[in-house]
């Protein structure tokens, strides 16, 4: 393999700190996925030892040496300001796949709960809380396109359109679209779940429903955490 | 030579620092700035991202192995980053066929 400088890092403790020191001030300003981060910051950890280590192999003291591998690297805002484009499209697919997966099984866990209790009252027109059931399918209808278009430009055809990585703001933004679209229709079947079990006529299968309830109050969690974390990302995007 | 000088060329460029073999983010620097006279001489921590950005378009694969004790990921290119770089290489030696046709009779870098 070609490379300078190959025959490793005999730095002094004073170079692995200021080393240490550097890659934390990167760390600090990285926002994405955690093991993308600390992959990240692996990489960049070797890379700078490699470059303490050539310095000391051209004859600098260790404290020249770490001076110049750190200000070789460069000012620690502007590297991790340069993963921002990468770790947001990560993100974003990461988001996109979350929910695209869960959403199958939370759809057929209220499913199951609608069939066994006798969901919606079609026959007796909506009234109520049921007026708002319109609302999921809106969510629906947005987060669809949303999440397919996320997955669409993050992978392989993203790629045949060179967009990867340099239009990060695009599956930033739809995965922060699909995570909303998926928080405001699981707290619309929350809400009518709750309202259903007020009445007086509670539902009478309670287990599908717990499971259902439960399986959106997880789901809508971890949404709203994820497009906190995609608006985080999309945010250092410049 | 800043790094805003190599805008639209540094994909490329980094490309061909792969065509020999696989190379560490440090390497490829280095290749960089020993290959171009030491005119390329781009900050390492955002030589990084870019080859992150390549890998995520296909045209390299990044793997880890382990070196002197630590985890070092390498670079190389794949068919598609080759490909990439042909295409490159033929447009790069048009356009530059063409400016030295256009520019040849006058001194180089233009004088004043």
């Amino acid at each position: 393999m070609a490379g300078p400088g190959m025959s490793g890092c005999e730095c002094d403790e004073v170079g692995r700190d200021a080393v240490g020191a550097y890659l934390a001030a990167v760390a600090a300003q990285l926002t994405g996925p955690a093991p993308a981060r600390a992959a990240i910051t692996e990489e960049l950890r070797d890379g700078l030892l490699e470059t303490l280590a050539t310095h000391r192999a051209r004859g600098c003291t260790p404290q020249e040496a770490t001076e110049a591998a750190i200000a070789e690297f460069g000012d620690p805002a502007t590297v991790a300001a340069a993963f921002g484009p990468e770790l947001a499209v990560v993100q974003a697919r990461r988001v996109a796949l979350g929910l695209l997966a869960s959403g199958p099984l939370v759809g057929l866990a209220w499913l199951v709960a609608a069939a066994v209790n006798g969901w919606p009252p079609w026959r007796h027109q909506l009234a109520g809380l049921w007026l708002v059931l319109p609302l999921v399918g809106l969510a629906l209808v947005v987060a669809c396109p949303a999440l397919g278009l996320t997955i669409a430009v993050t992978g392989r055809l993203g790629r045949r359109l060179g967009w990867v990585g340099r239009r990060a703001s695009l599956p930033a933004t739809a995965a922060v679209v699909a995570g909303l679209a998926t928080v405001v229709a699981d707290l619309t079947l929350l809400a009518m779940m709750a309202g259903q079990a007020l009445t007086a006529s509670g539902p009478d299968g309670w287990a599908p429903v717990a499971i259902a309830a439960g399986a959106s109050l997880t789901r809508a969690t971890l949404a709203g955490r994820a497009t906190r974390r995609c608006l985080a990302t999309r945010a250092t995007l410049t | 030579m800043r790094a805003e000088v190599l805008k639209g060329h540094l994909d490329a460029l980094l490309l061909a620092t792969l065509a020999a073999g696989p190379r560490h983010g440090y390497a490829v620097k280095e290749a960089l700035r020993a290959g171009s006279g030491g005119r390329f001489d781009l900050p390492t921590g955002t030589v990084y991202p870019a080859l992150h950005r390549l890998e995520r378009a296909g045209l390299i694969r990044g793997s880890w192995s382990v070196v002197n004790g630590r985890r070092r990921r390498s670079y190389r290119l794949t068919p598609s980053g080759r490909r990439a770089l042909d295409q490159e290489r033929s447009a790069w030696q048009e356009f530059s066929t063409a400016v030295t046709a256009l520019l040849g009779g006058a001194p180089w870098p233009a004088q004043a």
